[in-house]
C-alpha cells in the first residue's frame, strides 16, 4: 500500500449493519475513503485508532426526505446532514423541472451527499398550504425538458414527487405516475390534507391505488384528513393491498405529518414504515422533528427494535432510492460512510405534530459521522441555530456579502433592477400567490444573466443583496416575496457600492 | 409603527382592555369590545396581536418574543411576525393584526395599530 494511505480503525463498537446481518461488537477498518473490513482488526503502525467501547456503529444514515433547498430549505444544509449523523439525504420536492438548474448550480460543495426527488410542479414545492392544493399551480409539464434533464443528470434523480391532496384529482397522480414511468423513477407521494383544507374527495386513497411496486408513499402515520385508518381504527384495505404489491411506506415525520395516536394504532396492526425519514425543514427543525435521530427515537418508543430502526435508515433507505451500490452498508469496498451513536437511558419527551407527546426511556444520540472517511463531530445545535432556519430579509441593512460581489455581478444586478422596473408585482396574501408572476420574474432574472455571469453567480448575487445567511430559494419565489420598491432600491444601492479591492 | 395609525384625535380611539392588568402575567388575553387580543409586555413596551396565528390558528398566548423582543413567534411552526406592523417575516403572505397598548391609571388600553383588513 502507498505510504499516503490513511487508515482508521473504529475499535470495539457494537456494529449494527442489517445489510450484512451484523449485530455484534466488532472493529471497522477504513482506508482513505472506503470500508476495508468489519472484523477484528490488528493495529497497523500508522493507523488512527478510535476507541468506541460502549458505542454503536452503523452504516451512515440515509434520510430520503429532507428540505435542504428552496422555500423550506436551510442556510446550512449539512447541519441536518453530517452534523446530525446523516451521510446521504434526498431533497424531497424542492425543485421542479423549471428550477432544477438553479438547484444544481447552488447545491454544490456540501459534505453530505445530496440527491433530488423533484416535484411535478415546474417550480417545485411552494410551501404555502393554500397553493399546494390548487391544480392550476402545477402549470405545464414539459416532457421534453424532463427527458433531456434525466438523460444528462440521471444520477441526481432518485424519485418524482407529487402531493395526493387538494383538488388535484386522481388524474394528476396518474399524470405524475406516467412521467415517473417515462423517466424510470419511483413515484413518491405525499398523503394527508394540508391544514385547514377539507376537500370533498380524499386523494390519499387514490395514491395507494395508483402506486406500484417500488413506488413510495410518505407520511404513513399522519393524522390529517386521509389517514391510513378507517373510522373503526382498522388499517384501510387499500393500504394493505398496496403493501402486498410492494409499495414502500415512508415515515416522513415533518411538522404536520406524525400522530402518536395513528402511529400506535397502525403499529399494533403491523403497519410499519419501510423507511424512516425526517421531512426536516425550516419550520420544524426547532420542534417537533429536531433531527433524524429524534425521529428514530420515536420509532424505538413505538416499539421497533434498535436493529429495525437502523435497517430503516440504512439499507432500506438506500434500496428505496436505488443507492445500495454506494450507501446503506459497511461492506468492504463501500464508501466509508459511518455513523457512531449511543443510546442514552432516562426520561425523554418525544412530541408528535399535534401537541401530544410520549415519554421514552431511551434516546438515540449520534456522536461522530464519517463521510467518505472524513470525520465530523456531531453538533445537534447547528441545525437549531436561528441563522440556519429563520429566513429574514435584511430590510434595514445591506448584508456584508453584498460588499464582496464582483463587478460583473454588480453589473448584472444593475441590468436586473432595470428589467424588474419594467414589470410590477405584489406578494398579496398567502392564499393568492401569483405563480405566473413568479415565473415571469424568474424569466427576467435568467434573461439578465446574459452570458456575463454564471447562473450560480447571478443567484448568489441576488441572495447576498437581501439575506445575511445564504438561503437558496427558487429565484422567482425569492423575488416575489420582496416588496418591489424596496427590492429595486436595494439592488441599485448594491450596484453603487465601491468594489472590494481584489 | 406610529405613522400607520390614524391619530387625529389622539385619545379618542383607545379602548380599555378587559382582562389583563399591568401587574399580571404576560402574554395575556384581553378583550376590547367583541374582539379578543393577546397582549405582550416587551422591553420596548406593551403590544397586542390578533388572538391566533393565521397559519393553523394556534393561540398567540403560546407565542414567544423574538428578535430582541420586536417580533413574536408561534411555537408550532416558528411562523414569526413583526410587532411593528404584523407582517410575517419568514412566512410571506401571512400577517397578524397588531395593537398599540398603553398603561393608564393601572389599566391597559388598546387600539389597532394597523388596519385589520389591510392587504
Amino acid at each position: 500500500m502507498s505510504g499516503k494511505s490513511k487508515v482508521t480503525i473504529l475499535r470495539g463498537g457494537h456494529v449494527i449493519d442489517p445489510a450484512q446481518g451484523i449485530d455484534q461488537v466488532s472493529d471497522v477498518a477504513i482506508r482513505d475513503d472506503v470500508i476495508v473490513d468489519v472484523a477484528s482488526v490488528t493495529d497497523a503502525d500508522d493507523a488512527t485508532i478510535v476507541d468506541l467501547m460502549g458505542r454503536y456503529v452503523s452504516p451512515g444514515w440515509v434520510d430520503i426526505h429532507v428540505h435542504a433547498y428552496g422555500t423550506l430549505g436551510f442556510a446550512d444544509p449539512d447541519s441536518v446532514g453530517v452534523y446530525q449523523g446523516v451521510t446521504t439525504f434526498v431533497e424531497a420536492g424542492g425543485p421542479g423541472i423549471g428550477t432544477l438548474d438553479e438547484f444544481l448550480a447552488l447545491m454544490t460543495g456540501l459534505e453530505t451527499s445530496l440527491y433530488a426527488g423533484p416535484f411535478i410542479r415546474p417550480m417545485g414545492l411552494l410551501g404555502l398550504n393554500f397553493i399546494e392544493g390548487n391544480v392550476r399551480t402545477l402549470g405545464d409539464v414539459p416532457i421534453t425538458k424532463w427527458v433531456d434533464f434525466a438523460k444528462e443528470h440521471r444520477d441526481v434523480l432518485r424519485y418524482l414527487k407529487c402531493n395526493a391532496i387538494g383538488d388535484y384529482g386522481p388524474g394528476t397522480l396518474n399524470l405524475t405516475k406516467g412521467l415517473a414511468q417515462i423517466l424510470q423513477l419511483p413515484l413518491y407521494m405525499h398523503i394527508g390534507e394540508f391544514q385547514m383544507q377539507r376537500p370533498d374527495h380524499l386523494l390519499a386513497y387514490e395514491a395507494f391505488r395508483i402506486a406500484e411496486k417500488g413506488d413510495m408513499i410518505t407520511h404513513l402515520y399522519h393524522g390529517n384528513l386521509g389517514t391510513v385508518l378507517d373510522k373503526e381504527g382498522r388499517v384501510e384495505q387499500v393500504v394493505r393491498d398496496a403493501e402486498k404489491r410492494g409499495v414502500l411506506f415512508d415515515l416522513g415525520f415533518g411538522g404536520y405529518n406524525f400522530s402518536w395516536d395513528i402511529a400506535e394504532k397502525s403499529y399494533a396492526q403491523d403497519l410499519v414504515p419501510y423507511t424512516i425519514s425526517s421531512d426536516l425543514q425550516q419550520f420544524n427543525v426547532v420542534r417537533p422533528v429536531k433531527s433524524l435521530a429524534n425521529v428514530m427515537s420515536a420509532m424505538r418508543r413505538l416499539g421497533m427494535s434498535l436493529q429495525q430502526v437502523i435497517e430503516r435508515v440504512t439499507i432500506n433507505a438506500a434500496r428505496s432510492i436505488s443507492l445500495q451500490d454506494r450507501a446503506g452498508s459497511l461492506k468492504p469496498g463501500m464508501p466509508a460512510d459511518v455513523t457512531i451513536f449511543e443510546v442514552q437511558s432516562g426520561e425523554f419527551e418525544i412530541s408528535d405534530c399535534y401537541q401530544k407527546s410520549r415519554t421514552a426511556d431511551q434516546q438515540i444520540v449520534p456522536l461522530i459521522t464519517y463521510k467518505r472517511g472524513k470525520r465530523f463531530d456531531v453538533d445537534l445545535t447547528r441545525g437549531q441555530a436561528e441563522s440556519n432556519w429563520f429566513l429574514q430579509i435584511a430590510e434595514d441593512h445591506v448584508p456584508q456579502a453584498a460588499r464582496s460581489l464582483t463587478s460583473r455581478q454588480r453589473a448584472f444586478l444593475g441590468r436586473l433592477a432595470d428589467a424588474l422596473a419594467e414589470t410590477s408585482w405584489t406578494l398579496g396574501s398567502a392564499e393568492s400567490l401569483d405563480v405566473e408572476k413568479a415565473l415571469e420574474l424568474q424569466q427576467i432574472f435568467h434573461s439578465c444573466l446574459g452570458g456575463e455571469v454564471s447562473l450560480r453567480e447571478g443567484l448568489l448575487a441576488v441572495y447576498d443583496c437581501f439575506v445575511d445567511h445564504r438561503f437558496t430559494m427558487q429565484i422567482g419565489l425569492f423575488i416575489i416575496r420582496l416588496e418591489q420598491d424596496f427590492a429595486l432600491a436595494r439592488l441599485r444601492e448594491v450596484v453603487q457600492l465601491a468594489p472590494m479591492a481584489a | 409603527m406610529e405613522q400607520m395609525v390614524a391619530t387625529n384625535n389622539a385619545d379618542a380611539d383607545w379602548t380599555v382592555l378587559e382582562g389583563p392588568t399591568p401587574t399580571g402575567k404576560f402574554p395575556a388575553r384581553g378583550r376590547m369590545g367583541d374582539e379578543t387580543i393577546v397582549v405582550f409586555r416587551t422591553k420596548h413596551g406593551y403590544r397586542g396581536t390578533s388572538k391566533s396565528c393565521p397559519h393553523m390558528l394556534a393561540t398567540m398566548l403560546m407565542a414567544e418574543l423574538a428578535a430582541d423582543e420586536t417580533m413574536v413567534r408561534c411555537p408550532l411552526h416558528v411562523f414569526t411576525f413583526r410587532l411593528s406592523d404584523g407582517k410575517g417575516v419568514n412566512c410571506p403572505g401571512f400577517r397578524v393584526d397588531v395593537y398599540e397598548v398603553k398603561e393608564t391609571d393601572d389599566r391597559l388600553l388598546a387600539r389597532p395599530a394597523n388596519a385589520p383588513t389591510a392587504r
